[in-house]
């Protein structure tokens, strides 16, 4: 073989052996469960995205959200957890698609993420967290008053 | 296209770092983005990332607040760096880095 062609072998196999081990790392839940992101209602993005509908409702996931937010553009948004959580999902039934963000929990991390959402309409937001190991759905719902729609609405 | 920035802020007390991080962009998903009669464009998924270890990941949707700002904390150290690395729905990525402090 050609010393040329053989470097040049070995460079793309090496880059095949590199290339899915950091995919692997990150997992993004746009390409692992695609059709979890275009669902309208709440009850089927949770079937999409963990295989099950059923959840129960625990003290030790919560999450904070205002009551009454006066700006649907911009809703703080609070998730809490003390479980050992694997994802957590957050879910509203304002917009088109019920999906807003999943997040996908390292190992010992600390369970307390904030972020903002937009919200067209008063609406149930849900929060949903998988168990480690076990693969129990636990789940926690709030209803959002929104009096200027986000969204371009 | 939104000019490309990233603000990180981490700040280390007692073992537990927390991180403020504000990313740029325009979060138009298909219905805002007709109205607004430009292209479709949102961050789809964040990671950050410590010495090589996730320490933060999410993959949302274009219903997130305009430039998305996300708060969290996780057990680390001071001197450390943390890196982010954004992806948009065309593909597009961006990182950014900053020393805890």
């Amino acid at each position: 073989m050609d010393r040329r062609k053989f470097l040049g072998v070995g460079l793309a196999a090496f880059a095949a052996i590199v290339a899915p081990t950091t995919d692997l790392r990150a997992l993004n839940f746009r390409t692992t469960a695609p059709k979890a992101w275009e669902v309208e209602k709440t009850a089927d993005g949770i079937k999409a995205l963990y295989g099950s509908a059923g959840t129960k409702t625990s003290k030790k996931l919560t999450f904070k959200a205002p009551k009454l937010a006066e700006n649907g553009g911009s809703i703080p948004i609070t998730i809490k957890s003390s479980l050992d959580l694997e994802s957590v999902a957050f879910f509203q039934d304002a917009n088109p698609r019920c999906l807003s963000c999943v997040f996908s929990i390292p190992e010992g991390a600390i369970i307390e993420y904030d972020f903002r959402v937009k919200m067209r309409q008063t609406a149930f937001v849900t929060v949903v967290g998988k168990e480690r190991g076990t693969g129990v759905l636990y789940s926690a719902t709030k209803e959002i008053d929104v009096s200027i729609g986000g969204c371009g609405g | 296209m939104a000019k490309s920035k990233m603000k990180i802020k981490a700040k280390e007390k007692g073992g537990v770092v927390k991180v403020k991080a504000m990313f740029t962009s325009l979060m138009a998903d298909r219905e805002e983005s007709v109205k607004k009669g430009i292209k479709p464009e949102y961050i789809n998924h964040i990671v950050a990332t410590v010495n090589d270890a996730i320490v933060y990941e999410v993959s949302m949707s274009g219903f997130m607040s305009e430039n998305p700002l996300v708060k969290f904390k996780f057990k680390g150290k001071k001197g450390d760096t943390i890196s982010f690395t954004t992806t948009d729905n065309n593909g597009k990525t961006e990182t950014g880095k900053k020393k805890i402090k």
